[in-house]
């Protein structure tokens, strides 16, 4: 039974192996429009697999992945890119030897705007996540905490309706933790839906509308966030029973 | 479409901040075509003043090839150890058209131009391929080249003897010839790196998967300059033909062409606009110093000084200085 009228990411049954090893298996989950889906798992669960297969960095073995009604597989990266699912990741891959102000750039360039207007969109982009001062420093320059303001940044301008945050809040010090959450809650508001991989458990349950558990790469239960704190397979999961 | 007004940045209230980053692309870009100026009117000036036309034709095709390289090399990390392929095609295509065919130079270089895309286009496939695999293949197919070439007819390529084309083409000219290739190549140079075209490169050169995931289509912008690093490459090679009027398999596959091409951008500074300019002018500079002083010790002089180079400033004397002196990013393309 969907926990969500309205969903925006259908995943159904996806499989992705690696030669003998079966990375995610039978995968199916649901993102609802406007919303916040946490997806939590021990380390080797399967999250970031799961995730470069909707983004399409990965090619599913079996299974379907269905945006907004559009059939995702098949399609290379920037054609999901295109069709409005941004991505962060879980060590930032910021461009390193381009300006801040170029790295805002890359994900417009397909937009017809004039290149003095898509200046000023990643100036205000900068703006947003209080990096502006830094515009012309290239992006080896920032700490890892600005690295992940940047992608944060990067992603927005895309516009896109679906934004997949892989550990936004890993090596991110406190204040800059409360300025990303913010910055989602914020992106929320306007409509963008967000699937949310973290191993802060805090984070997922402060911000998720609707959280998935995953193990060796199954979805072994699913819930509101106080369904999944005290449930029995959640803890044995976490700490080995 | 989720409404972003709330939080995706619009341009209303920020359009106009950009001034900083306009005036800072003017002086770049006044930098660099005072640059262009001065290299035209310098090397213009040699054959009327009776200069050393090697030397500067020398620089020339140094500086073209090099920019060309740093196309593909520099923009999108591909380094293709084969380049000499696209030299050796030019040189061949332009002699046969003027040998055989009658075709006057100054058409049968650009003919040597559109072959070199042509060749281009058929290596494509090897765009898949990527680091030293892409380099090690680039390289066999020079080869495998060069010596189909050298299989062919002697009547058409002239064996083993070569081409002779010195009789139907004029040195000067080849000269000028070479000065508008490098023009060409600067001013390609400098509208690529302000292009969107030339900001998806740089973003693949960074990280590949990390430039899909946002939007850029990263083979397609691959093959763009892969194809205009070839068309150069070949172009040069046609030039170099009509300026020294005789090659055959072995100086127009010389492995050589591409090893001065990759060192002089790496000197200089992969990826800038200006490095392979740079590092062509200091390298050619040094080669002649060190060959009228030490004329036994010159390779192993030179040598020494590229080595240096690479391990004191692997990002080449451009690319070293700016990162060293950030703000120099405002003043170098």
């Amino acid at each position: 039974m969907s926990w969500t009228s309205d969903p925006i990411l259908v995943v159904d049954g996806l499989v992705k192996r690696f030669g003998g090893n079966v990375a995610v298996n039978q995968a199916t989950l649901e993102v609802g429009r406007g919303t916040i889906v946490g997806l939590i798992g021990i380390n080797g669960a399967g999250k970031s697999t799961l995730m470069n297969c909707i983004a399409g960095m990965y090619r599913a073995d079996e299974g379907r992945v269905e945006f907004d009604g559009q059939n995702l597989i098949g399609l290379t990266p920037h054609e999901i890119a295109a069709a409005g699912i941004g991505r962060t990741f879980q060590v930032p891959r910021t461009f390193e030897r381009l300006t801040l102000i170029d790295n805002l750039m890359i994900p417009m360039l397909n937009r017809p705007e004039s290149e003095d207007e898509l200046i000023a969109l990643a100036e205000a982009g900068l703006a947003e996540v209080n990096l502006h001062d830094l515009k012309m420093n290239n992006g080896e320059e920032l700490s890892g905490g600005q690295q992940k303001l940047l992608e944060l940044a990067r992603v927005m301008m895309l516009e896109p309706k679906l934004i997949l945050l892989d550990e936004p809040f890993a090596g991110v010090n406190p204040t800059l933790c409360t300025l990303i959450t913010d910055k989602i809650l914020q992106m929320k508001e306007a409509g963008i839906s967000f699937l949310l991989v973290s191993h802060d458990l805090t984070s997922i349950y402060r911000l998720s509308d609707h959280i998935y558990v995953l193990n060796q790469g199954e979805v072994i239960c699913e819930g509101g966030v106080d369904d999944i704190r005290d449930d029995p397979k959640v803890v044995e999961a976490y700490l080995g029973g | 479409m989720a409404d972003l007004s709330q939080t995706a940045p619009t341009a209303t209230g920020a359009l106009g901040r950009g001034s900083d980053i306009k005036r800072q692309r003017r002086i770049r870009r006044a930098i660099w075509y005072a640059l262009i100026l001065a290299i035209v009117i310098w090397c213009a000036m040699v054959p009327v003043r009776d200069g050393n036309l090697s030397i500067y034709f020398a620089f020339m095709l140094g500086a073209t090839m090099a920019t060309g390289l740093n196309f593909v090399a520099g923009f999108t990390g591909y380094m293709p150890f084969g380049y000499v392929a696209f030299y050796g095609l030019g040189s061949y295509v332009t002699g046969i058209a003027v040998k055989l065919l009658g075709i006057p130079v100054y058409l049968a270089v650009p003919m040597g131009g559109c072959a070199g895309i042509l060749l281009a286009l058929a290596f494509a496939p090897t765009l898949r391929l990527s680091g030293i695999y892409f380099a090690i293949v680039s390289l066999s197919l020079a080869i495998i080249l060069q010596r189909s070439i050298a299989l062919m007819p002697e009547e058409i390529t002239g064996g083993s003897l070569g081409m002779n084309i010195g009789v139907l083409t004029d040195r000067i000219q080849g000269y000028y010839a070479m000065l508008v290739v490098l023009v060409m190549a600067l001013l390609t140079a400098s509208w690529l790196a302000e292009s969107r075209l030339g900001r998806s490169l740089k973003a693949i050169r960074e990280d590949a998967e990390a430039a899909d995931a946002m939007g850029v289509n990263v083979v397609r912008s691959r093959l763009y300059a892969w194809l205009v690093s070839a068309f150069f490459a070949s172009l040069v090679g046609g030039v170099q033909a009509w300026f020294t009027g005789a090659f055959d398999t072995f100086t127009a596959f010389d492995v050589l062409v591409t090893a001065k091409a990759i060192i002089y951008a790496m000197a200089g500074g992969l990826g800038t606009v200006i490095g392979p300019v740079v590092g062509t002018v200091v390298l050619v500079w040094a080669d002649e110093l060190v060959w009228r002083a030490f004329p036994e010790l010159n390779s192993f002089l030179l040598g020494l000084v590229i080595a240096l180079l690479i391990l004191f400033a692997p990002r080449g004397i451009i690319g070293t200085l700016i990162r060293r002196y950030p703000r120099l990013r405002n003043y170098f393309m």
